[in-house]
C-alpha cells in the first residue's frame, strides 16, 4: 500500500445517484501529491472531457450539475505526530462567486477521519433532485435522504448527524441556510465552526442538494517508513515548539494578534479601503479580545499549535454563549472593513456566519462596499428596506447577516458578492475583490507583495495563495521592506509554490511560519517512501499552480485579471507609515511573468513542457 | 543631543507585564536612550525583554516600529523626533532563525 495514501477515491454521481470506487494513481500522486494537487488534476481531466463532447470551459454553470466539487486529503492528513495535518482541500471547477475555479481550505477533524473512513478523496458529479446526505463508515459509502434536515443550520445538522452514526472518529461537513439559498459566499462548515470558507462552495453543495458529508472510521494511514518518520516528526514538532510564532504567538494570541500589527503598519483596511488605518482598531485587537470575550482556546486534530478561540459574549444585545472565533480576517471584514468598533458585534456577527454557513470575508467586504455605496448616495433608501447601512453601525451590520443568508429584503443583492452588487449599483470600482473574490484583510499599498499575490492568485484576491505577509511585516523567513515593489515578484512566487505543497500535503499553513521546504521534503519523504528533495518539492507546488493557471485560462481568466481595484493603483494611502504609496503592480507583475514564465498570464507550452504538465 | 518626547505603544503581554498600553517618554533621541528611559518608568526587566546588551542593538525577535516603520527596514542611525510614535511588540515573530524557508 502506498505510504500517507487510503488508497482509495470516492466518485458520487448525484443525477444518478450512485457511488463507485477508484484506485488512487501513485504516478499521479508522485506528480500532484494530493490534496489541491490531485484535485487540481482531476479538474482538469473533466474540462478536457467536457471539451471533447463539445462544451466550452465558460458554459459550465457554477451551479448547474455540470460543476463538479471535490473534497481532497493528502498524504500528510490525518497521520499522527505530521505537523498540523487535520485539514482538507475543497475544490470545484467553477466557483459561483467568482466564475474562476474553487478553492478553499479548511481544518477541525473531517479531514482526518475521511482517511479514517477509507477514503483520500471525494470527487461530486451532477446534482439530486431531493436533498441527500453522504455517509461514509469504515469504507461503506451511502447516499441517503436529508428530507428532514434541509432547512437546518449548520450546528443542528452536525449535532444530528453525528448523533445519528455515533463512534469515536465522526465528523460532519455540511452546509447552512445560505449553501441552500445559493448564497454567492456561502461556504462549507464542518465540526460547527470550522469552514472552507472562500469561492462559494457552500453554493456549489447547495445547487447539487448536497447537504452533508458524514465520515467516521478507524482505518489507520500507513506510513512507509515508520522509524524515519519518527525521527522527522520530532525534529520538526521540536522545532515549533521553540518557534515564537507557532510556539507562542498563535497558541497564546490567536491570529487576531495581527489587528495591532497589521494597523500599525497602516495596511489594516478601514471603511471600504478608503484608508489602512483604523483608529479603532485596538478596541476589536486580539489584546481586547483576550480581556472580554475569549474563553478559551480548540486545536483542531493534531495540531500542537490550537490556534482556534472559543469565546462567548455574557450579556447584552449581542450576547452569544459559547462560540469560536472570531480569527482575524473576521474580525477585520466583519469590524474594520465596515467601520464596527463594538467586538460583541463582531462575535455576534461571526457566529451567525458559522450558523448559516457563510464566507465572514466576502460577506463582510460585501457589506463593506454596500455601506460605501449607500453613504455617498449610489444606493436609494428604499432599496434598503429600513436596514441603515452606515459605516459603524453595529446593529445593521448583524442585521446585515442574517438578511443575506436568507435573501431577505437587501440581502438579495448582499447575497450576490460585492463585484456584483457594485455592478448593479453602477460603480465596480468599489468592489475591493480581485477575479470577483473580495481580498482579506492587508492593504497592499502598505505591503507591496501581498498586491502583486492578490492580483495573480488563480482563485481571486485571497492572501493564502501565497502569504508574502510573512516576510514583509513579520520578517518570517526573513525581513524585507513592505513599501518597495523590487523583489517582491521571487517572493510571491515561492509562497505560492510553496504553499501548494502546503495544501497538497494537507496541512495547516501556520506551520510553515516554522517549518521549511527541507521540513516538507523530508516529512513526505517518510511517509510516503519516495525520496523527495526540496528542489522536488517546490518543483510539484509549481506543477499544482501551473496546472490551476491553465484551468483558469480555460475558463476566460488572463493577464488582464491579474490585476488590483481601482482604488489601490490610483488612490494613494492617505495616511499613516504607507501615506502617498500606491502599488506598482506593473513593474512587479512583468518580474512576476518572466520567473513564472508566463505570458500576459498564461503559462508558455515551454514552461508546460518543462514542468511536464501534459495537456 | 537635546531631549525629545516619544509616545510608546505596547502590546500583547508586555500590556500585562507592565500595566501600561501607553506612555510619554522624554529621551536623548536615541532608541537605547528611549528604552533606558522607558526601564526607568517600567522596571529594569523591560531594558533586557527589548534590547540585547551584548549586541548593542533592540532584539532582533520583536517588531519594533518608529511611526509604523520596523526598524529593520529603516535605513542608517535612527534618530527619533519629538511626537514620533514607538510601537513594541513583544515576540511574536521576527528574527526567527530556525525558519528558513529555502536551505541555501
Ligand atoms: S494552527 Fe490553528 S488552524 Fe492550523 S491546524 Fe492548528 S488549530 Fe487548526
Amino acid at each position: 500500500m502506498l505510504g500517507g495514501y487510503m488508497g482509495r477515491i470516492l466518485k458520487v454521481d448525484l443525477t444518478a445517484g450512485t457511488l463507485k470506487s477508484e484506485l488512487i494513481s501513485e504516478d499521479i500522486a508522485k506528480k500532484y501529491l494530493g490534496g489541491k494537487g490531485y484535485a487540481v488534476y482531476i479538474l482538469y481531466n473533466y474540462l478536457k472531457e467536457y471539451e471533447s463532447k463539445g462544451i466550452s470551459p465558460s458554459d459550465i454553470n457554477p451551479l448547474g450539475p455540470e460543476n463538479v466539487l471535490i473534497f481532497a486529503t493528502g498524504p500528510g492528513t490525518g497521520v499522527p505526530g505530521f505537523p498540523c495535518s487535520g485539514r482538507y482541500h475543497v475544490m470545484a471547477l467553477r466557483s459561483p462567486l467568482t466564475g474562476s475555479i474553487g478553492s478553499a481550505n479548511s481544518g477541525g477533524e473531517w479531514g482526518p477521519f475521511l482517511k479514517f473512513s477509507g477514503y483520500d478523496m471525494i470527487v461530486v458529479e451532477g446534482a439530486s433532485e431531493d436533498p441527500v446526505y453522504l455517509s461514509i463508515v469504515n469504507g461503506v459509502a451511502e447516499l441517503r435522504s436529508a428530507g428532514d434536515l434541509w432547512g437546518k443550520n449548520v450546528f443542528d445538522t452536525c449535532r444530528i448527524l453525528s448523533r445519528r452514526v455515533g463512534g469515536k472518529n465522526t465528523s460532519v461537513a455540511c452546509i447552512g441556510p445560505a449553501g441552500e439559498n445559493l448564497v454567492r459566499m456561502a461556504c462549507i462548515v464542518n465540526d460547527e465552526h470550522r469552514a472552507a470558507g472562500r469561492t462559494g462552495l457552500g453554493a456549489v453543495m447547495g445547487s447539487k442538494k448536497l447537504k452533508a458529508i458524514v465520515v467516521s472510521g478507524d482505518e489507520k494511514v500507513p506510513v512507509a517508513n515508520p522509524d524515519e518518520f519518527r525521527e522527522v516528526s520530532r525534529r520538526c514538532l521540536e522545532t515549533m515548539r521553540k518557534n515564537r510564532v507557532t510556539g507562542e504567538g498563535l497558541p497564546t494570541y490567536g491570529t487576531s494578534i495581527l489587528i495591532n500589527v497589521i494597523n500599525t503598519a497602516g495596511g489594516l483596511p478601514y471603511k471600504n479601503w478608503q484608508t489602512g488605518v483604523n483608529p479603532y482598531a485596538d478596541k476589536i485587537s486580539g489584546e481586547t479580545l483576550a480581556e472580554t470575550y475569549l474563553t478559551g482556546r480548540r486545536a483542531c486534530w493534531g495540531c500542537t499549535i490550537g490556534c482556534g478561540r472559543v469565546t462567548s459574549v455574557p450579556s447584552g444585545p449581542f450576547q452569544i454563549i459559547g462560540t469560536e472565533g472570531p480569527e482575524y480576517e473576521s474580525i477585520w471584514a466583519l469590524g474594520g472593513s465596515t467601520g464596527v468598533k463594538d467586538l460583541d458585534a463582531i462575535v455576534k456577527a461571526n457566529h451567525y456566519c458559522d450558523e448559516f454557513g457563510m464566507d465572514p470575508i466576502s460577506l463582510g467586504s460585501t457589506i463593506a462596499a454596500a455601506m460605501e455605496l449607500y453613504e455617498r448616495g449610489y444606493i436609494p433608501k428604499e432599496d434598503l428596506q429600513g436596514l441603515d447601512l452606515r459605516f459603524g453601525n453595529s446593529a445593521a451590520l448583524v442585521e446585515a447577516v442574517w438578511r443575506t443568508a436568507y435573501r431577505v429584503g437587501f440581502g438579495k443583492y448582499l447575497a450576490l458578492g460585492s463585484k456584483k452588487l457594485c455592478e448593479i449599483y453602477g460603480h465596480p470600482e468599489l468592489s475591493m475583490s480581485v477575479k470577483g473574490l473580495e481580498m482579506p484583510a492587508y492593504d497592499p499599498r502598505a505591503m507591496k507583495g501581498i498586491g502583486l499575490e492578490y492580483a495573480t492568485a488563480n482563485r481571486g484576491g485571497c492572501h493564502v495563495t501565497g502569504y508574502t505577509v510573512s516576510a514583509e511585516i513579520l520578517g518570517i523567513p526573513e525581513k524585507i521592506d513592505p513599501l518597495t515593489p523590487d523583489g517582491k515578484a521571487k517572493w510571491a512566487k515561492l509562497f505560492q509554490d510553496f504553499t501548494c505543497v502546503v495544501n497538497s500535503t494537507v496541512n495547516c499553513l501556520f506551520s510553515t511560519f516554522a517549518l521549511g521546504v527541507k521540513d516538507y521534503a523530508d516529512l513526505l519523504s517518510a511517509v510516503t517512501g519516495w525520496s523527495l528533495s526540496d528542489g522536488e518539492i517546490l518543483r510539484i507546488g509549481e506543477r499544482i499552480y501551473n496546472l490551476e493557471r491553465v484551468i483558469i485560462n480555460r475558463l476566460g481568466f488572463d493577464g488582464k485579471d491579474d490585476t488590483l481595484p481601482r482604488r489601490l493603483l490610483e488612490e494613494p494611502m492617505p495616511e499613516g507609515p504607507a501615506k502617498g504609496h500606491v502599488v506598482e503592480l506593473d513593474k512587479m507583475k512583468e518580474e512576476y511573468y518572466k520567473l513564472r514564465g508566463w505570458v500576459n498570464g498564461v503559462p508558455t507550452a515551454d514552461k508546460l513542457k518543462e514542468l511536464e504538465i501534459e495537456l | 543631543m537635546s531631549n525629545v518626547s516619544v509616545k510608546v505603544l505596547l502590546f500583547a503581554t508586555f500590556r500585562k507585564k507592565y500595566g501600561s498600553k501607553e506612555l510619554t517618554i522624554e529621551c536623548d533621541g536615541t532608541l537605547k536612550g528611549l528604552i533606558e528611559s522607558a526601564s526607568r518608568i517600567l522596571g529594569g526587566e523591560f531594558y533586557s525583554d527589548v534590547y540585547n546588551s551584548e549586541r548593542g542593538m533592540v532584539r532582533d525577535d520583536l517588531i519594533f516600529t518608529v511611526n509604523g516603520r520596523n526598524i529593520k527596514d529603516l535605513k542608517g542611525d535612527i534618530e527619533l523626533k519629538d511626537g514620533d510614535v514607538v510601537a513594541i511588540f513583544p515576540p511574536l515573530a521576527g528574527g526567527i532563525n530556525s525558519s528558513k524557508l529555502i536551505e541555501v
